[in-house]
């Protein structure tokens, strides 16, 4: 199972000249660069993709004033995400290149590439995610979610970073991460009513599903999930003790949730897939380790063969 | 006839178990956390067997059955943990507090059935 982490880019630059550079440059810092037209802009960061950056251009709009009105509202709408200026030059000048040098976190030419390969670790890769924790990860969800709904195919995308606080779907989970190496969260975000339409296929029931019956299923995968992962990554005598905690804000109106730290998330997509009708849901899975990460101490936990009891078995005492 | 109660606080476990267990001829009972458990427990002489969850809220399952044996001083109930974890501490704690078995979720009812019948017989 492929582990290697990607993210997404707005690109936001109309030069011909520098596409196929920037092109290249996503392709080898694991980047993928999405086009958005000025027109749509708004549009899309208010919509439910979820991003690593922004590549902007000193002359994405067509005057330097609106390239500065443009970076303005980017930051007003998503704070979050950094935003990396192309410049033809860093020696040019214009009237507002200094305010748009302060909405954006590095400039840098398609000459000298370095400083957004430096930016692109800094902003959004620079959490180490050990391969075997993102596999794990995958592979454990996998199987949890092929028990819970053994009628539908289940399928993983590449796993991502990213950078924003967009809380998608309509139904959301969040549970506690304890362990020496970590302490965050794990969230799961899906839609209500393509997970109901399943049910009401796959397990009528009378009356039919409703929202609560969406919530219970949503908070039984995610304690399924949870529990696979501390058996799997978590040894029960180094479970974390700190007390430490920070509020974490949901911002209802903005659909925002904050866990106090700007810290990239580690994301998967999940898609299970009724190959009867063609129905499917999606599955959004977030980790944010907002109060301790510690990679260097992780560790898979490997049992003694013969001390293994397969999920769903009785063990008699 | 002998009963099994359910304790579980998702309603999704609940009701996915209690149908298998129904399907399958048995009487069930519900309960959404420890102390319902409880409860359940003391109103009901008929419930042989009970299937329990770990961590609930208000009262979690191997509280539930430390106080099944210490305070209500039942000893006949057999009690079964069904649940995410599967820590040695907590399958210690368990043993400790008189349970006769350890089921990591997900329920896959058919693996287990003739023993759940045994023990609720």
């Amino acid at each position: 199972m492929k582990s290697e982490l990607v993210s997404k880019v707005l690109v936001l630059d109309n030069s011909p000249a520098h596409a196929a550079t920037i092109k290249g440059f996503c392709d080898d810092n694991h980047l993928v660069g999405l086009k958005v037209g000025k027109e749509r802009l708004m549009t899309v960061l208010r919509s439910n993709i979820d991003l690593g950056a922004i590549l902007y251009s000193d002359n994405y709009g067509d005057t330097p004033a609106e390239t500065t009105e443009i970076a303005r509202r980017i930051r007003s709408i998503r704070p979050e995400l950094p935003i990396m200026l192309r410049r033809d030059s860093l020696q040019g000048d214009c009237a507002d290149s200094d305010e748009l040098r302060r909405l954006c976190c590095i400039s840098y030419t398609t000459d000298d590439l370095a400083g957004l390969s430096r930016a692109i670790d800094e902003f959004i890769f620079s959490l180490v995610y050990p391969n075997a924790l993102v596999r794990g990860i995958s592979e454990l969800t996998l199987n949890s979610l092929g028990t819970q709904f053994s009628y539908l195919a289940a399928s993983v995308a590449t796993p991502y970073v990213v950078r924003d606080r967009v809380i998608f779907g309509e139904v959301f989970s969040l549970i506690p991460i304890e362990g020496s190496w970590c302490r965050g969260y794990m969230t799961l975000q899906t839609e209500e009513q393509p997970i109901l339409d399943i049910l009401d296929a796959h397990q009528p029931r009378h009356g039919g599903a409703d929202f609560r019956t969406a919530n219970s299923l949503l908070g039984e995968m995610t304690n399924l999930i949870w529990g696979a992962f501390k058996n799997r990554f978590l040894v029960d005598e180094e479970r974390s003790r700190s007390p430490i905690q920070v509020p974490l804000i949901v911002n209802h109106r903005h659909r925002f949730i904050s866990f106090g730290t700007e810290n990239p998330q580690l994301c998967f997509l999940y898609t299970l897939t009724d190959s009867a009708t063609g129905r499917s849901f999606k599955l959004y899975q977030r980790f944010v380790f907002n109060l301790s990460w510690s990679p260097e101490q992780f560790r898979e936990i490997t049992h003694d063969p013969g001390e293994l009891i397969d999920s769903g078995e009785l063990e008699m005492f | 006839m002998a009963k099994i109660l359910i304790v579980d606080d998702s309603s999704t476990v609940r009701d996915e178990v209690a149908d298998f267990l129904k399907g399958n001829g048995l009487e069930v009972a519900t309960a959404v956390d420890g102390k319902d458990g409880l409860a359940k427990l003391k109103a009901d002489p008929g419930i042989r067997l009970i299937l329990s969850d770990v961590n609930m809220p208000n009262m979690d399952g191997l509280t539930m059955v430390e106080k099944i044996r210490g305070e209500l001083l039942n000893t006949a109930v057999n009690v079964i943990m069904l649940t995410t974890e599967s820590s040695p501490n907590m399958k210690e704690r368990g043993k400790a507090a008189g349970i006769k078995g350890w089921i990591v979720k997900p329920f896959k009812g058919s693996a287990v059935l003739e023993t759940l019948k045994k023990l609720a017989a």
